[in-house]
């Protein structure tokens, strides 16, 4: 942290006492001089005077740092108390040692040059010391450092000493150094982010206080952040000088540099347990400056010091036993670099969410400033930044095989029975989680082997002998004495005395089993198992420390989390261990887990309680039940949780406010069910989560990356799963590295899912080589349609137009621009391709543009779209009920001869049972579709349209007849054919069009089916409400029952569906259900037929919304289809499915504005414009 | 390759399982719309004795438009020219889709019993059957017996 988070207030990190004796101006005393107040950084063995005391000037230097720093009280000293909590938010977590105050470690020495400001003799000789100083930034508790900044540095001027004041600008020997302080120095607020520029000078003088010089720029550049932040202390001496200065004089020094204790303490991060505000967003922007700078400084000092790691990691994940992830130095080595040029990026992008999102304070805006600062330079990059990040086809199979690696040693993992009050049946597999899942609740590791931390390296201090004060002679070849170690991570730029393990303070993880393997169920024996929290006094948050201890046991690990714990959150918590789990879920799934919950367990064992709507109780009294009426677990959902949020966020912080908010209790347990909901970091919901207060914390999802590695982050960081929980980490450890396409950042996440993450897919094999899930097969049947001739004319002038505008808005550039409104135009085609009709109902969105395509505007002389539908909907009614004489003759004459020709039902075109049975005049009978399409042909052909068979004619589709007997409704297989000589009951009937190709489809399967099955269950999903609304009435005419389940149901509404959709029946049974609202989460095993009306921009989605159907539970085979039509959209959305670009994520965020630019080359895909078209290939 | 439609399917299934007598006719397995046929010679004419091959194929707009039919043996006939190309009314503008695989075979069947060197395809062969029928005959027999022997 140096400097970081130091942004706020730097104060907070000098000791009290250093307070005091802040500066002292330029002591022209002889001897030693601390002069310049304003380094932090002044040279060790300067006087008393400067506030640099706290670095040790009059404790002695603590070189080796006893073994037992004895820190404990002294470190709640160090920050005053979480005023504002979030500034003490930190990364990585284990070594937060603290460190005593006047702590020094010599880290080696190496010679530079400075040059020289001064003129004359005796400013120096070789061999004599020199002092660094650099601009001391203005602090507010340092009221008395203006009084330096006025005098401004003591110098001699031709054999005079003077005190320049520096705005006066006396004389020429005003350096630009000097001008710098006295400018910078007010400019420096006391939010360092904000400030401008750093000037990047350091100049030294002598030990009288004279000024000599600055060093070089090259060698300023690295150390002045260091300075400025108080992580290091030079000590120097002159090597080289001539004997008169001039004006830039080369002058050779020799520089000793030493960590100060600032440089250990810092970097921690504890106490956030207590805290709630500590994660918010800008906060780790901020933070991720300044670590990035402090990162980069001391590589480069390392590098010029010659500081080797004893021990990195390399060695450490070599010496791990199953040592299947190596990540070797040079890798990550190479992981560094990447990661520190793409530090920027993060710290903009967070922005601008965070700064919207309400704590929004004014200190987000100043970081505005500052960040932007250190953009500048990736600026163009930005754009191109978001496109990559998303995982191609080939990536997420990488990611795929990162699960299988991290999965290997699962199939080992004993098994553990629930208890008996849980009344379900475990598989092996589902036990074998439960004993993970238990594991990771008691925070052991040993279940799942874990590995050291990868990302630091141990070094040592080295042994000072110049100096003669107190060493510890060791001897380096072996075991170097702990004392003398320290640890410096390169990636994040922390520095740490003790061992940084890569346990991890989080108690849960990530159960991302495959979708449809119980994961409610296993969570649900886990809550059966563990039922009760540890004390909130010795709140399992707290001990992670415990462990360490035990290894290493010569150092002790009192932390500062520790203290603040005491402090700040046993007061607040009654000494009760919580016993209540949350689970938070999509609204849709909250009957769900409710119902569920009740049919696992024993009666009684554990009650669940749904909370949410408008009407839920008070969470307090809910929570305070005991005996019967005691809760057990909260469901609430995941748009509950927001508001809840969003409410006490605006209040906690008053004075009056009292408590009462789910958010001021502590939870046993929390569990994130389809966890993906919180992938965005920065979203409402997910700051939700991040917040609530629970000893446990599970996500469960059966997709922790959906399409971007920042999708796991967010759930790293829900589980506060260190140190990748942090933001800056995160993105520089393993997003950065895999987007330069570095296979080493997949070793990263390799490594922090073996950690954390649980999965399984169904086919995987146990032990035994038996597959863990039997599920009944499944069976895709894509059935490619074609279009009837009026449909295909809608089609093709629509696309026409709508290629023609793109082309058009593309050529002028403004396709950008029109982005929904191209959107809305793909929307119009994607809804022909279902039904013509739903091209002119207009959906939510904005569909203006969708809307023009219909009309004549275009200059296009053959008539609009919309009058082509009208006519197309018109069809037959256009007619006049004509000669109503001979009709009934004719019909009566049909009817006898259908009546007695009741064999031949098969279609003399398509040679399949007759489906919507049509009369030519000549009697002649086929279905309707084949004979619209037959008439249509001959029209195209030119040819009259004759009967097929007898050859009478032309016809036109409006001469047809549709026939309708009721018999056929019956089962002809069983024979169940009811000829009790109703022949009466065949009508005849106008022909109704107004049908589209995939409803006749459908609704053929599914009188196919009935006869076939009789009774069954199907599904019929479709993004397009208005496409559902138009198949209901078809099915009614079908005599099919249907239900339906929409996003505009209310959660009781949909759970009387659902159990509706349970009942068992006679007949078949249809749910037609809206992609959106049903794809996630229900279970529907009930039924075993979907089918798919319409194809979705994402096939995970549509996968989901199968996987409704194929999951745990089902065991009658499986059967889908899907409907597509060809030489349609269709067809090249499913394309773009498949290589799972750009715009797939767009339309899912929402048109989301800046995945705009990739997106361009997709819809030139989708209309075709960028191949030939290969209509024929496939479909 | 688009799914197969039903109706070739069954087609295809009638013509395996209960072919006409004389005519046989196999789909290819590289390609179900494309069919080897073989029909041999009616008795009484000059074709009889005679095994055929023709080769068949539906094309994507089947039963729209009328398969496509050709001989692959040669054969003297006034309506099927040396390429092959027959020369039948139901093949082009009498093409109905009520029509089938197996009808047009025995349409062609027929052609074979009844040529018509009035609506001629190939002239030189229409020319010499109307001139001297005898010799025409005999030419056909001969050509039947020196290429439609089933080899």
């Amino acid at each position: 942290m140096a400097g970081s988070a130091p942004g706020d207030e730097p104060a907070l990190f000098f000791p009290v006492s250093s307070d005091s004796e802040d500066d002292t101006p330029v002591p022209t005393s002889s001897k030693l001089t601390s002069t310049k107040p304003p380094t932090s950084s002044v040279e060790h063995s300067a006087g008393p005077s400067s506030y640099v005391s706290k670095n040790g000037a009059e404790a002695s230097p603590l070189f080796f740092g006893s073994p037992e720093p004895e820190t404990v009280p002294a470190s709640t000293s160090y920050k005053s108390p979480p005023k504002r909590p979030a500034l003490s938010r930190h990364t990585s977590s284990q070594r937060s040692k603290s460190v005593p105050s006047d702590f020094t470690g010599y880290l080696g020495e190496f010679v530079c040059e400075g040059w020289s400001l001064s003129k004359g003799k005796g400013y120096c000789v070789p061999g004599s010391k020199v002092v660094f100083e650099r601009p001391k930034p203005k602090k507010i508790v340092e009221e008395t450092s203006s009084v330096v900044e006025k005098i401004g540095p003591a110098r001699l001027v031709n054999g005079k000493m003077v005190h320049s004041k520096a705005k006066s600008m006396a004389g020429k020997q005003v350096t630009l150094g000097s001008m710098g302080v006295g400018k910078k120095a007010t400019v420096v607020p006391k939010k360092p982010p904000s400030k401008p520029i750093v000037d990047q000078i350091i100049r030294f003088r002598n030990d009288r206080g004279f000024e000599i010089g600055r060093l070089s720029v090259g060698e300023a550049g690295f150390l002045v952040h260091l300075l400025d932040t108080g992580v290091i202390e030079l000590r120097g001496h002159v090597i080289d000088c001539p004997p008169v200065l001039s004006t830039g004089a080369t002058i050779l020094l020799n520089v000793k540099v030493y960590l100060t204790a600032k440089a250990f303490e810092q970097v921690d991060k504890d106490g956030r347990e207590g805290v709630g505000t500590f994660w918010q967003e800008q906060k780790e922007t901020e933070e991720e400056e300044a670590m990035r700078k402090r990162k980069d400084a001391l590589g480069l000092l390392f590098g010029r010091i010659g500081v080797k790691a004893i021990q990195s990691n390399a060695l450490l994940m070599a010496q791990k036993k199953n040592g299947s992830a190596v990540i070797n130095e040079a890798s990550l080595k190479h992981f560094a670099a990447r990661a520190s040029s793409g530090a920027n990026t993060p710290s903009r992008r967070s922005q601008s969410p965070s700064k919207a999102s309400s704590s929004g304070s004014g200190k987000g805006k100043t970081k505005d400033k500052g960040s932007a600062r250190n953009s500048d330079d990736d600026e163009g990059e930005e754009d191109s930044g978001d496109e990559a990040e998303r995982l191609d086809e080939e990536q997420m199979n990488e990611i795929d095989t990162i699960y299988r690696k991290a999965q290997m040693g699962d199939t080992k993992l004993e098994e553990t029975d629930p208890p008996s009050t849980f009344l379900y049946t475990l598989r092996p597999y589902q036990k074998q989680a439960l004993t993970w899942m238990r594991a990771r609740e008691k925070g052991d590791e040993s279940v799942r082997e874990q590995s050291l931390h990868p990302l630091w390296e141990e070094y040592a201090f080295r042994t000072e002998h110049a100096a003669g004060e107190p060493i510890t002679i060791v001897d380096d070849d072996d075991e170097i004495d702990p004392g003398r170690k320290f640890y410096w991570n390169p990636y994040s730029g922390e520095l740490s005395l003790t061992f940084p393990t890569s346990k991890t303070h989080s108690k849960g993880g990530i159960l991302a089993d495959a979708m449809g393997m119980g994961k409610t169920c296993m969570m649900a024996s886990l809550m059966h198992s563990n039922r009760v929290g540890d004390v909130p006094a010795e709140s399992p948050a707290a001990d992670p420390d415990g462990e360490p201890d035990a290894k290493r046991p010569k150092f002790k690990q009192v932390t500062l989390s520790n203290q603040w714990r005491a402090v700040a959150t046993a007061p607040k918590t009654p000494s009760v261990a919580p016993r209540a789990t949350l689970v938070v879920c999509p609204v849709s799934l909250a009957a769900q887990w409710h119902e569920e919950l009740g049919k696992m367990g024993e009666k009684g064992s554990m009650t669940s309680m749904m909370w949410y709507g408008n009407e839920r109780q008070d969470i307090d009294r809910i929570l305070g039940q005991e005996g019967k009426k005691r809760v057990d677990v909260v469901i609430t959902s995941y748009g509950t949780l927001a508001s809840e949020f969003q409410k006490w966020r605006k209040i906690k912080d008053k004075p009056s406010y009292e408590g009462g908010s789910i958010y001021d209790h502590e939870f046993l347990r929390i569990v994130l069910d389809e966890a993906h909901n919180i992938k965005n970091r920065t979203a409402l919901v997910s700051k939700a989560c991040f917040e609530l207060k629970g000893q446990r914390r599970w996500a469960l999802t059966g997709t922790p990356i959906v399409n971007r590695l920042d999708d796991l982050y967010s759930l790293l960081h829900f589980l506060r799963l260190e140190p990748w929980g942090h933001y800056s980490f995160f993105r520089s450890f393993v997003t950065v590295p895999f987007l330069n396409h570095d296979p080493k950042a997949l070793n990263v996440v390799q490594y922090i899912l073996e950690s954390c993450l649980l999965r399984r897919e169904k086919t995987m094999r146990d032990k035994d080589g038996r597959l863990i899930v039997e599920l009944p097969p499944k069976t895709l049947d894509v059935q490619v349609l074609d279009f009837s001739r009026p449909e295909r004319q809608i089609y093709k002038r629509l696309e026409d137009r709508a290629k023609r505008r793109f082309i058009q808005l593309d050529a002028e550039g403004k396709a950008m621009s029109n982005y929904t409104s191209i959107l809305a135009m793909l929307m119009k085609l994607r809804q022909c391709v279902d039904h013509p009709l739903l091209v002119l109902g207009k959906g939510a969105n904005e569909e203006e543009e969708g809307d023009r395509l219909l009309d004549t505007a275009n200059g296009d002389a053959t008539g609009s779209i919309k009058e082509m539908i009208a006519m197309y909907a018109g069809g037959v009614d256009a007619k006049p009920p004509g000669e109503s004489g001979t009709e009934t003759a004719y019909a009566l004459k049909v009817l006898k001869e259908i009546g007695e020709s009741e064999d031949s039902s098969e279609c003399f075109i398509c040679a399949s049972e007759i489906f919507d049975e049509v009369l030519l005049p000549c009697y002649h009978r086929g279905c309707q579709d084949c004979i619209v399409n037959f008439i249509g042909s001959c029209e195209d052909k030119g040819k009259p349209a004759n009967c097929p068979i007898c050859g009478q004619g032309p016809y036109k589709a409006m001469d047809l007849r549709s026939v309708q007997r009721r018999r056929k409704r019956l089962n002809p297989i069983t024979g169940a054919r009811a000829e009790d000589g109703d022949e009466g009951s065949v009508s005849l009937g106008k022909v109704d069009l107004v049908s589209s190709t995939k409803l006749r489809a459908l609704v053929r399967k599914l009188e196919t089916m009935r006869m076939e099955e009789g009774d069954f269950k199907a599904l019929v999903f479709s993004q397009f409400t208005s496409f559902l609304d138009l198949i209901e009435p078809v099915l009614t005419k079908a005599g099919i029952q249907w239900l339906r389940f929409d996003g505009s149901m209310s959660q009781a509404q949909r759970a009387a569906t659902i159990d509706e959709f349970g009942k068992k029946s006679k007949d078949p049974v249809i749910l037609l259900i809206s992609l959106k609202a049903g794809g996630v989460g229900l279970n529907l095993t009930m039924a075993n037929h979907v089918f798919m009306m319409d194809t979705w921009w994402n096939e995970a989605i549509e996968q989901q919304a199968i996987d409704r159907v194929h999951r745990l539970g089902q065991n009658k085979s499986v059967y889908i289809t899907r409907y597509i039509i060809k030489g349609t959209v269709e067809k090249r959305i499913m394309k773009i499915q498949r290589s799972k670009t750009a715009l797939v994520n767009a339309s899912l965020s929402g048109g989301a504005q800046r995945d705009k630019s990739a997106t361009l080359a997709d819809i030139k895909k989708i209309f075709g414009l960028d191949e030939e078209d290969s209509e024929d290939e496939v479909y | 390759m688009a799914a197969l439609p039903k109706r070739i399917l069954k087609e295809t299934e009638r013509l395996m399982s209960d072919a006409p007598p004389g005519i046989s006719a196999a789909p290819n397995n590289d390609n179900l719309r494309h069919f080897d046929v073989t029909v041999a010679g009616p008795d009484q004419s000059p074709y009889e004795g005679g095994v055929f091959k023709l080769e068949l194929f539906l094309p994507d707009e089947y039963p729209m438009n009328p398969p496509k039919v050709r001989f692959l043996t040669r054969i003297y006939h006034p309506n099927i020219d040396k390429l092959g190309r027959i020369c039948l009314d139901i093949l082009k503008d009498k093409w109905s889709p009520a029509l089938q695989i197996r009808t047009v075979l025995l349409s062609i069947q027929a052609l074979l019993g009844a040529p018509n060197p009035d609506d001629p395809l190939a002239n030189d062969v229409a020319q010499n059957w109307k001139e001297d029928e005898k010799a025409a005959i005999a030419q056909a027999k001969e050509w039947t017996r020196l290429y439609a022997n089933g080899e």
